[in-house]
């Protein structure tokens, strides 16, 4: 394993903001490790920032081999088009051959950038990585056609090849208080022209939603056709002393707040039963419901992909199932408990 | 595209020269006379910095030598005062000649060094920079993580005859210079 | 104040269907809409023209029937509509499509002091596009955004960003991505989608026009490529029941039943 060099690496954005509840930077250094064993290279944790020593070692005990870091003032807070200008030049220098982030929100503005100042391919929210044993390229694996099929992508020319994986989707290795490693220090330019400023920043109170330590989740998809419809399930939520949730599709038509959301950019669950009525079963969707115990679907199209994951699967209108499943409970519930 | 370099651990660090190190040395450590510092790698069962030096004045004259954090010979009646995290060394006169702190982090330790010093022949070779300092000519320590290293781990962990050990020979794998 | 908003023509959700023997999407009979954080990103911009004054003017790239899109911006009071259409855009990754509608941006006369674009679509769902237009024009810009306010040549903007609440300022001319919550959407005046079908005035710019090389676009001007198409693995072999409304019902309370949810004595 040629460790010595600098160059052709495989690199990790650090996005260590919420360090201790966001490990995305620790999972795909621990991605990474496999993906340079199979190419014969090293994994470097890109730093940027202001006192951001702790980090640096973080990713050190986690199974980076390299960890280059910028100190300065100036990149106290993150910025999209000064760490673009700093990492563009870099990668230049270095030429890496992969570049992984996390797709935090602040992932999601930052790397197109950043592939595009560098005239690269970029492959958002991967669920899988891996390396072509023919050819050598990275296989970004990525959901398609609205989740319902997955993609498996490649950058053949252009470098690095760049992609960015969602939280959760990668294991990290375990802190190894043992571990050593170089920490590089390359020479900076920072301008001082700032076209965005932030004037305040508060951490946002987040709501506290029993979504994630539900028993039971009901969760309803844009088939349902209206919100009207979907204020159906808090009954049918109560009578199972369950949770709503939904899918995005239902979120972005304001059916229902955010907080409800299910999937790779909203919460993931883990109930004893969990019923998904209406919803086509979008990767970005299941992933988020596969720790459930049971799980059954309703939907009117027998090739649904959520079918693949029901254990038990009803082909059918919800808008006629629901009427009749509400009814059912209630008389079955009538004189049983109540919150 | 110029860049530094230094050897990094996942449990302990010196702040030097605006960078993280493992461990550094300046001047020679195994000399009888003349000026070093020697801030030495720390093992992952200990958390204290492993400071070794030899303190002079302009005129080359030794005020302090310590030895692993512990004054050995105090030509310059100095002391060392204790503080929370870390340690001072004092002249005679009232003067730091040397502060040590070490600032603990979730899973690690980084040791900040304050101190203006000079070698025999009256040159600067450590002073104040940001946090901590910055030196002048010297080398970075490293340990890997293979087996021999272990046996070295085994002998710093012992520490009492620790400056006799070292003598002559650094225990270090690699070393690089200051770019 | 000139603003540009970018929308993308999306299939409407529940009519995606696929085509699992030729992997293909099936688009006939689907119906297809404006993604809808564009069309959030198209009231904000109308909204804006009434605080500040100037002119909307959406921009498409698509296959020719996003013109329908087009039209229904225009009812929804948009001063002009851009159709970027052109067989050989086919194929575009979002670095691709991006330069596409850069360099349309970047012939409109004058320049905008403003481009507004959703911050993502239901469809692919990067969030690409908007960042590597910015990029490519070299404005700032600020994603995520759920409330604007014009401050002299400066935007100051709300967004919400991993978990911050962010006021930022940003100097024009910028690209701002808007969120849900920026405005709600009003609904199309009646007869307006009538009047915009009347309408002859949408511009139609191919490659030719935008003075563009054949390796710049497309399948050629991309970075990636879809090597292979898969279905996703089953992840459970459960069991499939069609029938009346009664009999799936019934299939599920005994489920319930087994899981024991419906115990009737009261509970511990």
């Amino acid at each position: 394993m040629d460790t010595s060099s600098l160059a052709h690496g495989i690199w990790v954005f650090g996005d260590y903001r919420n360090y201790f509840q966001n490990r995305v930077t620790l999972q795909l250094i621990a991605k990474g490790r496999e993906l340079a064993e199979t190419l014969g290279t090293s994994v470097t944790a890109v730093l940027l920032g202001k006192e951001v020593h702790q980090f640096a070692m973080e990713y050190i005990a986690h199974g980076a081999d390299v960890v280059m870091v910028a100190e300065h003032s100036a990149l106290e807070r993150y910025q999209v088009e000064l760490y673009t200008s700093l990492i563009a030049r870099w990668a230049e220098a270095f030429q890496p051959d992969i570049l992984l982030g996390g797709a935090t929100s602040f992932g999601r503005e930052f790397f197109p950038r950043l592939a595009k100042r560098l005239k690269t391919g970029l492959s958002a929210d991967c669920m899988n990585l891996s390396v072509d044993p023919d050819t050598g390229l990275l296989i970004q694996t990525t959901p398609a056609f609205g989740g319902n099929l997955l993609a498996e992508v490649i950058t053949p020319r252009r470098r690095p090849q760049m992609a960015t994986v969602h939280p959760g989707v990668f294991k990290e290795l375990p802190h190894n208080v043992n571990a050593t490693g170089r920490v590089v220090y390359p020479e900076i330019e920072v301008n001082a022209e700032e076209r965005v400023r932030v004037l305040r920043s508060r951490r946002q109170q987040v709501r506290e939603s029993n979504l994630e330590d539900a028993q039971v989740v009901i969760v309803g998809g844009w088939g349902l056709g209206s919100g009207e419809e979907f204020k159906t399930l808090f009954e049918l939520a109560e009578l199972l002393e369950g949770e709503v949730g939904a899918t995005r599709p239902v979120v972005l038509a304001g059916w229902v707040d955010e907080g409800r959301l299910l999937g790779q950019t909203g919460k993931t669950v883990k109930p004893r039963l969990l019923i998904s009525i209406a919803t086509s079963g979008a990767l970005q969707y299941t992933t988020a419901i596969n720790g459930a115990e049971t799980i059954i679907a309703i939907n009117r199209d027998s090739h649904a992909p959520i079918f693949k994951m029901a254990d038990l699967g009803l082909v059918g209108e919800s808008s006629a199932v629901l009427p009749l499943l509400l009814e059912t409970l209630r008389k079955r519930m009538s004189g049983a408990r109540r919150r | 595209m110029k860049y530094q370099e230094s050897h990094l651990s996942a449990h302990h660090n010196y702040l030097v020269n605006g960078m993280l190190a493992q461990g550094f040395s300046v001047g020679d450590s195994g000399s009888r006379n003349g000026f070093f510092l020697l801030a030495d790698i720390v093992p992952f069962s200990e958390t204290a910095p492993r400071i070794s030096a030899r303190l002079m004045d302009e005129e080359a004259r030794l005020l302090v030598e310590l030895e692993a954090n512990r004054i050995r010979e105090n030509p310059g009646k100095g002391s060392i005062e204790h503080s929370l995290d870390g340690y001072r060394i004092v002249n005679f006169s009232g003067e730091v000649l040397m502060e040590v702190r070490t600032r603990a982090f979730a899973n690690g330790y980084l040791t900040l060094l304050r101190a203006r010093l000079f070698d025999e022949h009256g040159h600067l070779k450590v002073e104040p920079c940001d946090e901590s300092i910055c030196v002048y000519g010297g080398n970075y320590l490293s340990r890997g993580s293979n087996p021999k290293s272990e046996v070295i781990q085994g002998r710093l962990r012992q520490g009492k005859n620790f400056l006799h050990r070292f003598r002559g020979r650094l225990p270090v794998r690699d070393v690089s210079c200051l770019r | 104040m000139n603003i540009v908003v970018c929308i993308k023509q999306v299939p409407d959700e529940p009519a995606i269907r696929i085509d699992f023997e030729r992997m293909t999407l099936i688009r006939e009979g689907v119906e297809s809409t404006i993604n809808p954080l564009d069309r959030v990103a198209l009231e904000a911009g109308l909204d804006l023209r009434g605080r500040a004054g100037g002119q909307v003017t959406v921009l498409t790239m698509g296959p020719p029937q996003s013109v329908e899109s087009l039209r229904e911006a225009l009812a929804a009071g948009a001063d002009r509509a851009v159709l970027l259409t052109d067989p050989a855009f086919a194929g575009s990754d979002t670095l691709a499509t991006s330069h596409v509608l850069a360099m349309a941006i970047s012939r409109l006369n004058p320049f905008p002091d403003l481009l507004l674009c959703g911050m993502q679509t239901t469809d692919s769902d990067t969030g690409h596009v908007g960042p590597q237009i910015a990029e490519e024009l070299n404005l700032p810009q600020v994603c995520g955004v759920n409330e604007i306010n014009v401050e002299g040549d400066s935007l100051v903007v709300e967004r919400l960003s991993d978990g911050f609440l962010d006021i930022v300022r940003v100097t024009l001319p910028a690209l701002i991505s808007v969120n849900r919550e920026l405005c709600p959407v009003r609904s199309l005046p009646l007869g307006a989608l009538e009047m915009a079908f009347s309408r002859g005035d949408i511009d139609r710019w191919g490659r030719e026009e935008l003075g563009l090389s054949e390796e710049e676009v497309g399948f050629e001007g991309s970075a990636t490529r879809v090597q292979r198409l898969l279905e996703p693995e089953p992840q459970r072999k459960g069991e499939l029941v069609s029938g009346s409304p009664h009999l799936l019902v019934t299939r599920l309370t005994r489920m319930l039943e087994t899981l024991g949810m419906l115990d009737e004595e009261d509970g511990y």
